[in-house]
């Protein structure tokens, strides 16, 4: 080969990795971020990441676009290895354009996902644009509407997962929100439809691009990201973790890793960590950490409706999805964030064969016009219908509270648990003791020469005979009740019989979970 | 221009709004009355833009106002007006859903006003306590 051609190629390829050039890229650096192709040398293990579609170029000439060189397009798309296994990836390069999105931008983006749907790998796509290219008119459009569309295809098929690393406005967070997991960078990443100014000029708000749509809004307060993270570098840690609890694909299991951690290690303060009076809170992290491997686990939006713990965690090396009430915090009940954020959580796990496992300590639906008119009932049917629906293994572990409605949405036997399994300190029944004896003992209680002792009397006959977990153990509702000790071996063993579970549905184009 | 009556700890106060456009926010603060810092800050921009939502629970200035989680009973407060707080103290047993809720102190500071009292029932949204 003519020695020429091959500079030539190295030319090119310089010039496409320099990317919006040294001023760009420094200015990028001055603002806390990283560029596009640091991110991916973080992502993927050493030197296995492959760049597909490097040459592409844009084809629009309006407004002087055909003058404007956009190396790469703007986004560094290819694949690479995480752990050892494919992943694809898409980058969005700031420093080129903007990362504005256009037409033959959203074609890379597409193609990425082809690929990665045919092998059945990952998609990691690391987002950091200033939005549609305006010069590219309807084809940018398009581009978003492809990319929408792929995301649809591939939700349940491959893991997705969207970081926000800088601006992602208007029509782009669609594509975000159409994957399994967003991350978010604090301080220099905003998602909204639209910005501070629209809405000054439309409403007169007031409000900051932070307070608007700044990781920690969209953390705490509306939900739409799981993960937050304090820089690019801990983000994409974080996004190797979490591909570490899930399989390539949804016709394999997660990867199971060695685990040092004894599974048939008894751990003597669970005895001890119920508080004596049902009505104390107590920290649900305290059994987890007791329970899963190593203590280790991997919290999915945890500072999003905190009284619903919904984490990723590995019992004897393969991964569990872990959802648990959390007394702490609204006395752990069920409101209509819980619902959302564990129903989206269960049916991700089942999505991706990753079995279940339900701590249960619930008091009740949260009451009250804030939580009817919000639509507790169609958003707590969200849960029923995602345990339901789920055929992965379905292990439930009552530890305390378990009442009516609530006890149900947490997946019971009914629900199609697989074990049930209940410390002696479970109180099963279908309301709390106060409420049942009022009702059931109302006239006797009214009668009585001494209403207030009388009242206190049923109540303890109440307590006792019926909040104990025997009651639903005579009906077959509890498997076996257990020594907390004993709680990290059985659900070992209960996994581990559940792994071969095999559950026919009846055939349908897709139900209908009530949105 | 416009004139309100704000009534503030039952003094009553009267208060003249002109509405100059964009920059509403500051000017009518200006204009408000001195010796009423409670309601005046929050009373004043809400005059100015009509079209804005009325807010939940006029947080008093000058402070974090720590409210009530969920409907429930107040069963013991931990702290009084002038104690010094940590984030993560517990300022508020609230007993809801059969639990004995600690309500916690969002951020350190000083309690500036106790809003409730031992026995009261309390609605969701109540502010309980206010740390300054």
């Amino acid at each position: 080969m003519a020695v020429n051609k091959l500079e030539d190629l190295r030319e090119r390829r310089a010039t496409i990795i320099s990317g919006g050039g040294e001023k760009r890229i420094a200015k990028q650096h001055a603002s806390g971020k990283l560029t596009a192709r640091e991110r991916l040398d973080l992502l993927f293990d050493e030197g296995t990441f492959v760049e597909l579609d490097a040459y592409v170029k844009h084809r629009c000439t309006n407004f002087g676009m055909e003058k404007v060189d956009a190396p790469a397009e703007g986004v560094v798309t290819g694949y690479g290895k995480v752990d050892g296994r494919i992943v694809y990836a898409y980058s969005q390069d700031f420093t080129v354009v903007g990362g504005s999105l256009g037409e033959m931008h959203a074609a890379k983006i597409c193609k990425v996902m082809d690929n990665a749907l045919k092998v059945g790998a990952p998609v990691v796509g690391l987002n950091d644009s200033g939005g549609a290219r305006i010069q590219e008119a309807v084809d940018a459009l398009s581009g978003y509407g492809k990319i929408f569309y792929k995301n649809t295809l591939a939700s349940g098929v491959i893991p997705q997962i969207t970081a926000i690393m800088g601006p992602c406005a208007g029509g782009a967070v669609y594509s975000p929100a159409l994957t399994d997991f967003i991350f978010m960078v604090d301080q220099t990443s905003q998602m909204f439809i639209t910005g501070p100014q629209v809405i000054k000029t439309v409403t007169g708000e007031e409000v900051t691009a932070e307070a608007l749509g700044g990781a920690m809004t969209h953390n705490t307060v509306s939900g739409v990201a799981q993960f937050i993270a304090n820089n690019d570098e801990a983000c994409i840690a974080e996004i190797r973790r979490l591909l570490s609890f899930l399989p390539s694909n949804n016709m394999e299991t997660a990867p199971v890793y060695g685990c040092d951690h004894d599974v048939n290690e008894l751990a003597e303060a669970l005895n001890d960590i119920m508080p004596d009076n049902a009505n104390k809170p107590y920290d649900m992290f305290d059994i987890i950490k007791t329970i899963v491997d190593n203590g280790d686990y991997l919290e999915y939006q945890p500072y999003f409706a905190k009284n619903i713990i919904t984490a990723f965690a590995r019992i004897d090396g393969q991964t569990v999805g872990i959802i648990a009430n959390q007394p702490k915090f609204l006395a752990g009940c069920l409101d209509v964030n819980a619902s959302d954020k564990s129903a989206r959580f269960i049916r991700t796990c089942d999505a991706f064969n990753i079995p279940l496992l339900n701590i249960i300590d619930v008091p009740g639906f949260l009451p009250g016009t804030q939580q009817e008119y919000g639509g507790i009932i169609r958003h707590g049917a969200k849960m029923l219908y995602a345990y339901s629906e789920a055929t992965v293994p379905k292990v439930s572990l009552i530890v305390r509270k378990a009442y009516g409605g609530s006890y149900l949405a947490m997946c019971s036997k009914d629900l199609g648990a697989d074990l049930v399994l209940a410390w002696p300190t479970a109180e099963i029944a279908v309301m709390g003791p106060q409420g049942a004896a009022n009702i059931i003992f109302r006239t006797e209680i009214k009668e009585a020469d001494d209403p207030k002792a009388t009242r206190e009397r049923v109540i303890k006959e109440y307590t006792d005979e019926f909040a104990t977990p025997y009651k639903a153990a005579e009906r077959g509702f509890v498997d076996d009740v257990i020594e907390p000790a004993a709680t990290r071996p059985r659900l070992a063993d209960a996994f581990d019989m559940l792994a071969s579970k095999r559950e026919v549905r009846p055939a349908k184009k897709h139900g209908n979970i009530p949105l | 221009m416009k004139k309100y009556n704000i009534t503030v700890n039952g003094v009553s106060y009267e208060v003249e709004v002109e509405e100059i456009g964009g920059q509403a926010v500051s000017a009518p603060r200006a204009a408000a009355p001195a010796p009423a810092p409670k309601a005046a800050p929050a009373a004043a921009p809400k005059a100015a833009a009509p079209k804005a939502a009325p807010a939940p629970a006029a947080a008093p200035a000058g402070g974090e106002s720590v409210s009530a989680p969920m409907p429930g009973t107040i069963l013991d407060i931990k702290v009084a007006v002038g104690d010094s707080v940590n984030a993560g103290d517990v300022l508020i047993i609230l007993e809801a859903m059969k639990m004995e809720n600690e309500i916690m102190a969002p951020a350190s500071g000083k309690v500036v006003s106790v809003n409730t009292t031992k026995g009261a029932s309390v609605n969701s949204g109540d502010v309980l306590v206010v740390i300054g």
